[in-house]
């Protein structure tokens, strides 16, 4: 599958602070792509850069192949973290003028206008001015206004940051509906909440630096760390000596699970038979760290990239 | 390009449309109509003291003949013989003054004394002592021997009329007073504008800064485009409400004038209006024609020729494809030269407050032509000081607007405006690289260090 677009070995400085160190990434056709750190890690920086908004000190970011241009942007859908509308235009007004901003003649761009505004059912808001509006509403003109033109690329930074939980379970939708439409999506967070139901692929930064970056499956699978659980319906007595339970967790329904760390001694087999003998079984997992758990072990690490 | 022009689209549309442009379009010229209206009545009608005073008057040179002729408004009364009587009369209003001439000559120092009870106003006392100085004066004259109407024709009575002889030979009559005030005029409004307009190209682009609107539109527009589009979408709704204010002042004007005046009484008046509309009417056909207006002038012309008369023959003979294309280049160079300052200012700052220390340095050389304008180019438009202003790009819209109607060198026009569009190319590059990094820039109040360091 041909990429949509990539950058590499992008570097930026702001005075002295070096704010991307030589980031490398590449965003599939069709794909989400995360954008995972924590405040401050350069995430915007980079994204302003993939916007077109600022140019790399150095390094090269490529757009469906050809070396980024301002053209490009026409392609493009952006939402940054920090955004807004002209209060004193009308939500119809607005959505029109940023159709033409991103390159739709004015019969193309009213098209689309309408036809967001009924997909959303917003045609009886179309007149008002947006500092009539709820914040709510204005939150779906915003996120309307950067997917008017059907863009081959939509960049969101800190899309659900902001949003009420309605609206970013709309957003989320419409994210994936657009998907579905051939759109790329790359964006950036600092929460995990919704990268494992959304993301293909992940990078996590940090300190300017790429720490991690795969799909999503892979990277759980190449964090695999041996622990398996095992559940029952009551607590049971363990005397494995040094294969001790790491952890025992009661349930709400009542289930009790262990958490056993495994190894070439003590594998997977030797713990299932062992747990057998215990009592009645009624769980028994390999357990897959979240996003959220590599997350926090490859920040706290200090970030030292981890190869795959 | 097209950027530019969806951006423009914008900054004209919204601007157009909105409610407070549409009212201040009309309301506009009914305000300054008002108000020019208002202070000439002010000035005519309700200025003076129009009660009618009973002043005692004792007159100890009776050859004057005080008594006689009293001014308008002006009651005498003998006053009674004893001092301390009529001042009492004047404290508790019996009388509103008592006027004492001294049996003195008259060119003395306080040969007169008026007693009051409310000080008098500058206006009354310059009437009353030119009214006893003119008595004064025949009794002189009647001394010397001269009778009255002998007085009265050897009053004389002088007018300039300028006449201005072009390369080609033409003499034509103008006037230093007409060119001063319509150079003048033009000058203000381009100081206004420049003003009213650059500051709206400064609000816009902090408006797109506060409300975070500008990240958005510079992923898909350059933000020398974005400042473009803005500066030149301003410029041209300024360019709408000045077409409109000069077709419904023009009309206004007319209107009024001609319903205010044939109305008014005296057929000096109307005669004087007439030939003021007729000689503005005609305007573009005469100049068109050479000249050929003067005639309608000319009948008017005698030993009293009014004030709308005196203004008909210069006005016809004024420059005025010149002093329009003049204001308008002018104009359109001065304030795209100041609005991309004002619109670098509205990028850089975060708020209103902010603005202040970066105004300073753009207001003050737009101010100090004016200051030129005022003084230097209406004493000697065609000095040393005159032709320096109107060459630095700074000053030169404003200087050079009021030089336009006294006649200009198209020499020195032609350098003076290649000076101005080679400064706005300047600056809108140096400002464009302020705009493109402050619209971004949040967070702490910019300082000058920081602009310098984005200008980099």
């Amino acid at each position: 599958m041909s990429t949509v677009i990539e950058a590499i070995d992008v570097c930026k400085t702001f005075g002295e602070q070096r704010v991307s160190k030589n980031i490398s990434l590449a965003v599939r056709e069709g794909s989400i792509y995360g954008l995972l750190g924590p405040n401050g890690a350069g995430k915007t920086t980079l994204i302003r850069m993939l916007s077109t908004i600022t140019q790399p000190d150095s390094g090269e970011i490529r757009f469906r192949g050809d070396a980024l241009k301002e053209v490009h942007a026409h392609q493009m859908g952006y939402m940054p973290e920090e955004r807004g509308l002209y209060k004193k235009m009308t939500v119809a007004e607005q959505l029109l003028f940023f159709a033409e901003l991103r390159g739709l003649s004015n019969r193309d761009a009213k098209a689309a206008v309408k036809h967001w505004l009924q997909r959303l059912d917003m045609m009886d808001w179309a007149r008002k001015k947006v500092e009539e509006i709820s914040k709510g509403m204005a939150q779906k003109v915003q996120f309307v206004s950067c997917v008017l033109h059907n863009p081959k690329l939509l960049i969101l930074d800190e899309p659900f940051s902001g949003f009420d939980p309605v609206n970013a379970d709309l957003i989320k939708d419409l994210i994936l509906e657009l998907k579905r439409g051939g759109t790329s999506v790359i964006f950036s967070t600092h929460r995990m909440d919704n990268v494992e139901s959304l993301c293909d692929h992940l990078a996590i930064i940090h300190k300017g630096e790429k720490v991690l970056d795969g799909s999503v499956s892979e990277i759980r699978r190449n964090h695999f760390t041996g622990m398996y659980d095992v559940g029952y319906h009551e607590e049971v007595v363990w005397d494995l000596g040094e294969a001790a339970p790491l952890s025992m967790e009661k349930n709400s329904d009542g289930k009790v699970v262990y958490r056993f760390q495994t190894s070439e001694v003590f594998t997977p087999e030797h713990l299932l038979s062992a747990a057998m003998l215990k009592g009645k079984l009624v769980h028994y997992t390999e357990h897959i760290p979240s996003i959220h758990e590599i997350f926090v072990d490859t920040v706290s690490k200090g970030g030292a990239p981890i190869a795959l | 390009m097209k950027n530019i022009f969806v951006i423009f689209k914008r900054e004209y549309l919204t601007r157009v449309k909105n409610k407070t442009f549409i009212l201040m379009t009309f309301l506009a010229p009914l305000l300054m109509v008002g108000f020019y209206a208002a202070t000439i009545y002010i000035a005519t009608e309700t200025g003076d003291d129009n009660r009618t005073k009973t002043v005692y008057l004792t007159d100890y040179n009776p050859s004057l003949m005080l008594s006689n002729n009293p001014p308008a408004n002006y009651v005498f009364l003998p006053a009674p013989s004893n001092e301390d009587s009529a001042i009492a009369d004047v404290k508790s209003g019996v009388v509103f003054g008592w006027l004492k001439v001294e049996d003195r000559d008259v060119r003395v120092i306080d040969s007169a004394t008026y007693y009051t009870a409310e000080t008098p106003s500058l206006v009354e006392m310059e009437g009353l002592k030119s009214w006893i100085e003119g008595k004064a004066n025949k009794h002189q004259f009647a001394k010397l021997g001269l009778r009255e109407s002998q007085i009265d024709s050897a009053q004389s009575r002088c007018d300039i009329l300028t006449k201005e002889v072009s390369n080609s030979g033409d003499v034509q009559e103008s006037s230093s007073a007409l060119k001063s005030g319509i150079g003048f005029a033009l000058a203000f409004m381009i100081y206004i504008f420049i003003f009213v307009y650059g500051s709206m190209v400064m609000r816009s682009a902090m408006e797109e800064k506060t409300n975070r609107i500008v990240e958005v539109i510079v992923s898909s527009v350059k933000p020398f485009h974005l400042m473009m589009g803005k500066i030149l979408g301003v410029a041209a709704v300024g360019l709408t409400q000045f077409v409109a204010w000069i077709v419904l002042a023009v009309g206004l004007v007319f209107g009024i004038s001609a319903l205010f005046l044939n109305s008014g009484n005296g057929m000096s008046t109307q005669e004087a209006v007439q030939k003021g509309i007729e000689a503005r009417t005609g305007m573009a056909t005469v100049g068109a024609m050479g000249g050929d207006g003067a005639q309608v002038a000319e009948s008017g012309s005698g030993v009293a020729r009014d004030l709308a008369a005196e203004f008909t023959e210069p006005l016809s003979n004024l420059p005025y494809f010149e002093i329009i294309a003049v204001f308008l280049l002018f104009f359109v160079g001065g304030y795209l030269l100041y609005s991309s300052f004002f619109a670098a200012i509205g990028a850089a700052v975060n708020q209103e407050s902010d603005v202040q220390q970066f105004m300073m340095p753009v207001t003050l050389p737009l101010v100090f032509g004016f200051v030129i304008a005022q003084t230097v180019a209406l004493k000697a438009p065609h000095g040393a000081m005159a032709k320096l202003f109107s060459m630095i790009p700074l000053t030169s819209p404003i200087v050079m607007v009021v030089r336009a109607p006294f006649g200009v060198p198209f020499g020195e026009l032609a350098l003076s405006f290649g000076l101005l569009v080679l400064m706005f190319v300047l600056m809108v590059w140096l400002s464009s690289r302020i705009y493109r990094i402050g619209i971004l820039s949040y967070g702490k109040k910019p300082t000058w260090k920081d602009l310098w360091k984005w200008l980099r």
